[in-house]
């Protein structure tokens, strides 16, 4: 009995220990996370810890980082390879987890850390070659000394920062998940900048154009899907004569119509991600300098996207948001520039069909002859699993993403390659390290040559008076809708055989308006020589902030400001008053006529506290839906609608249209019909969502803006916040996307700046300056900018400072 | 009282120096297999002393610049109050070393009698 007794105890306390010791599915090893000695009640935070001297072995010299009231450290340094260090070193101190993940997400390397529920995804992303595209990089960077030691002494000071780290200092993710921080490296920062230019490009509507071309014809395409969508105006404005002599494309091949059908959409970046800027040149501020703002739209995460920070060193003093994972500055300002950026939205994908000899993907089909493709193969390691195997052939249109269970007539097998711009080799790091620099738009131009990927509009402002816009990148050359279907990768057409130069790309420098700006719309009018793509954002943003900045003058940081925040809805204001006309009154129940005497008192302004802007946005997409999701739904999925500006142009001149039927019903539907028929759905729709009509149908409470923990943990995230805006407005405000850091600078002697973005610098929960930042954020409101000239803070209470010696 | 003084030292001090949770099972096994006389002391000393451990050093953590963390980390794990959590974490502890405590008390037991048998 006793040794019965003993075995059971020791056999239960095992059971307990393992138990303890491991994840449960979602939950935390127990017996570690919640020790107090080394689980997460160690990563509470003190405020009073920044005042230190910390011996920091690998430092050429001593290196001051004063930090501001909100943690922005400013780092100034006796030279370029200490600055990067101690960046890598303070950005790890403030962000090590979300650095490592990012990277694990765009290695495709999640199951090693959550397990077997992530292999399809981790297949995906390698076959989309992430990975390879990183390591061409760093094999390219062998060229380029300076930029090879810049990622070399931010990786050092990374790793610095990881070896101080014991179990109880780790992040609060690593215990979650029960895993430790590797080694950094110079392949890491290259997959990050790689991922950011998937999440800016990867976003691709060939597959379903093409199967929208196949079933309803080439004219329905033509029609629907222009390039030059209605009421654009141009990134680059129409009247700018291009001075150069154009390079020939080829003539467009005939038509293809592929036969492995997918819905890629699904597993691609959301369309979302699109931004601001604009520049107003000195003749139109109070001020008499220029002036320069900027608003990324991205997916909002806690911890955020961007990580603000000052470096100096002799010969440079840059300031503004860095990405966590990359050295220097993407987007910001020195003593002599600013710049911004946004989504360039030119076409750099393009999906080629594939025919293989068979099933081993050996050997592929190109000009009549069977060609050797590269198979490369994958380990995926999964946590408590094995370890799976992956190969997948790289072709010379690119890696095959999809394939799979699907043969072509003839009975090979088939697949989609992807050709994709960033998957070239190029320096970046060394464009960002020369904008960094620049002092003027030559320097500034200079520097961008090296930047491919993702193509870009980088706004510009200079002290000097200058102001520019280029819509950069590398971009191939290509035919009338090249790049708009998916090609059949079995000979030379639809390859890319040159790239547009940089002196020819769209660009603009002081123009007579006394601006620059863009929004994510077609970069260029008809006359452009070169076909850049079509799938461009629609004209309301951009449009709004071209007529704000033409009527404005004495032109102050805070006007822009304001603009920043605008919450005009421009569809709203062409469409609505005619769709209410369509409206049956006699046949609307009581809350209906309460909700159109809403809608007829409203302004157009999405504030978050209006009913009005909800309700209309929802009718909007009722109605395209109305439209089009009958003839669209093709294969079993609804495919890419016609741009929002192109539906409603049909809806304002047609009032027959063959497509206003839905082909599913009996009856006959007409414009007025479908326009009622929508507008009761929504109240219909929204009614049951939200209960009678009231506070909780006001656009912030009903859309409201959800930062999540990039876990999506519950409790670590800031959901529910009182958000306006939205598509098509400048205050691109959604459910979880948004202005992802808002900045203004005005260049002069010294230049002064704000900024915001929603989240904090800390990446640790557990510390006050994790999410400080996003009620000022959603309130509109800005933080001065300290831009420090030297690490002398005796005269600014507020300051305090961290001084890393060098060790040996 | 002092065999809960004992273990609540010992792992303090090994978990201090070397953080792992598991020192809460290794101490109070150990401590368990030569208390000679008292399943009592065994089972109860270690898990009293563990417990007040665990549930004292939560307590610190949280009013040393913990506020933040433990009100997150309470809704993370659906617990109401971050009082509750470090009761939860002491309690945890008290099962565990009650357990390793008895566990080792018992096969004090059972060793000693088969070697006075053979």
């Amino acid at each position: 009995m006793r040794l019965f007794k003993t075995i059971l105890a020791i056999a239960v306390l095992g059971v307990l220990f393992n138990l303890l010791n491991n994840n449960q599915g979602s939950i935390p090893p127990l017996g570690k996370f919640l020790n107090p000695f080394a689980g997460f009640w160690q990563n509470g935070e003190r405020q009073d810890q920044l005042e230190e001297v910390l011996d920091v072995k690998g430092l050429r010299a001593a290196v001051k980082v004063v930090w501001d009231e909100r943690q922005v450290p400013h780092i100034f340094a006796e030279n370029t390879y200490d600055v990067y260090f101690a960046q890598g070193f303070l950005t790890a101190r403030h962000r090590l987890w979300q650095m490592e993940f990012q990277t694990h997400v765009a290695a495709g390397r999640v199951s090693e850390i959550i397990g077997s529920k992530a292999v399809e995804f981790d297949k995906l992303q390698r076959r989309r070659g992430l990975l390879m595209a990183a390591e061409q990089t760093i094999n390219y960077m062998g060229g380029f000394p300076e930029t090879q030691l810049i990622l070399q002494a931010y990786a050092n000071g990374v790793n610095t920062w990881i070896e101080t780290l014991t179990p109880a200092t780790l992040p609060l993710e690593y215990k979650l998940l029960n895993y430790e921080p590797e080694v950094w490296s110079t392949l890491k920062t290259a997959l990050l900048l790689k991922y950011m230019a998937w999440d800016l490009t990867g976003r691709n509507s060939e597959m379903d154009l093409s199967v929208i071309r196949s079933a309803l014809g080439e004219d329905f395409v033509n029609k629907f899907y222009p390039k030059d969508t209605p009421r654009t105006e141009p990134v680059i404005p129409s009247g700018k004569p291009w001075r150069f002599e154009p390079m020939l494309a080829e003539e467009n091949p005939p038509a293809f119509e592929p036969q492995f059908i997918r819905d890629l959409r699904k597993a691609e970046p959301e369309r979302d991600n699109g931004s601001n800027n604009w520049a107003v040149s000195g003749k139109k501020t109070a001020s008499g300098f220029p002036i320069l703002a900027n608003d990324p739209h991205l997916g909002l995460k806690l911890p955020s996207i961007w990580y603000e920070i000052q470096l100096h060193t002799p010969d440079m003093n840059v300031y503004g948001v860095s990405l966590p994972g990359a050295p220097a500055v993407i987007i910001g300002f020195n003593e002599n520039i600013a710049w911004g950026l946004t989504n360039a939205g030119s076409d750099v994908m393009d999906w080629f069909e594939i025919e293989f000899k068979d099933e081993s993907y050996a050997e592929y089909l190109y000009l009549n002859e069977w060609v050797k493709s590269d198979l490369r193969k994958e380990e995926i390691v999964v946590k408590g699993g094995k370890t799976v195997q992956d190969t997948f052939a790289v072709t010379r249109f690119g890696p095959l993403v999809y394939f799979g269970d699907h043969r072509l007539d003839n009975g090979h097998p088939t697949g989609l390659a992807m050709r994709w711009s960033a998957h070239d080799p190029s320096n970046e790091m060394g464009a960002i390290r020369g904008i960094n620099l620049a002092a003027d738009q030559k320097t500034f131009f200079t520097a961008l040559e090296a930047f491919a990927a993702p193509g870009q509009n980088f706004a510009f402002a200079a002290k000097d008076g200058d102001i520019a816009i280029r819509h950069n990148g590398k971009y191939p050359l290509r035919g009338q809708d090249q790049g708009k279907f998916v090609r059949a990768g079995r000979d030379t057409t639809g390859e890319w055989r040159a790239f547009i130069p940089p002196d020819q790309l769209p660009s603009i420098s002081n123009p007579w308006s006394g601006f620059v700006s863009s929004a994510n719309q077609n970069p260029t009018g008809k006359n452009y020589p070169y076909y850049l793509g079509w799938d461009y954002e629609d004209y309301e943003r951009g449009s709004r902030i071209n007529e704000r900045l033409e009527a404005m003058n004495n032109i102050k940081m805070s006007d822009m400001q304001v603009l920043h925040m605008d919450n005009f809805n421009k569809q709203a204001q062409l469409m609505l008053p005619f769709l209410m006309s369509q409206l049956n009154q006699q046949n609307l129940s009581e809350v209906e006529v309460e909700i159109l005497g809403d809608l007829k008192k409203w302004n157009y302004l999405s504030d978050p506290h209006e009913k009005a802007a909800w309700v209309y946005s929802q009718w909007w997409l009722h109605l395209e839906q109305a439209i089009w999701s009958d003839e669209l739904t093709l294969f079993g999925e609804l495919r890419e609608l016609p741009a929002r500006s192109v539906t409603a142009e049909l809806l304002l001149k047609s009032k027959n249209l063959v497509y206003y039927d839905n082909i599913n019903t009996a009856e006959k539907e007409d414009r007025r019909s479908i326009i009622n028929i929508a507008f009761q759905n929504t109240i219909e729709v929204l009614s049951e969502e939200l209960g009678a009509y009231g506070e909780t149908w006001e656009l912030g409470r009903a859309r409201g803006t959800n930062i999540n923990h990039l876990l999506s943990v519950k409790g670590l995230g800031r959901p529910g916040l009182p958000t306006g805006g939205g598509v098509g407005i400048v205050n691109a405000s959604k459910k979880d996307h948004g202005p992802s850091w808002r900045m203004v600078v005005e260049l002069g002697d010294r230049p002064t700046a704000r900024g915001i973005y929603p989240g904090g610098q800390s990446g640790n929960p557990g510390s006050a300056y994790y999410d400080n930042a996003v009620n000022k954020w959603v309130a509109g409101q800005y933080y001065d900018i300290h831009f420090l000239s030297s690490p002398d803070v005796t005269d600014q209470p507020k300051l305090s400072m961290t001084q890393l010696r060098n060790y040996q | 009282m002092i065999s809960i003084l004992v273990s609540l030292v010992l792992v303090f001090s090994l978990q201090l120096l070397f953080y792992s949770w598991w020192w809460i099972i290794v101490i109070p096994l150990a401590l368990g297999f030569i208390e000679k006389d008292s399943v009592a002391k065994a089972a109860g000393g270690n898990g009293l002393g563990i417990f007040l451990l665990w549930f004292g050093m939560s307590v610190y953590q949280w009013l040393n610049g913990g506020e933040i963390i433990v009100t997150r980390v309470s809704e993370v794990m659906g617990i109401g109050s971050g009082f509750v959590l470090a009761l939860a974490t002491g309690i945890i502890g008290f099962l565990v070393a009650a357990l390793a405590g008895y566990a080792g008390f018992s096969l004090r037991k059972v060793v000693i009698k088969e070697y006075q048998i053979s």
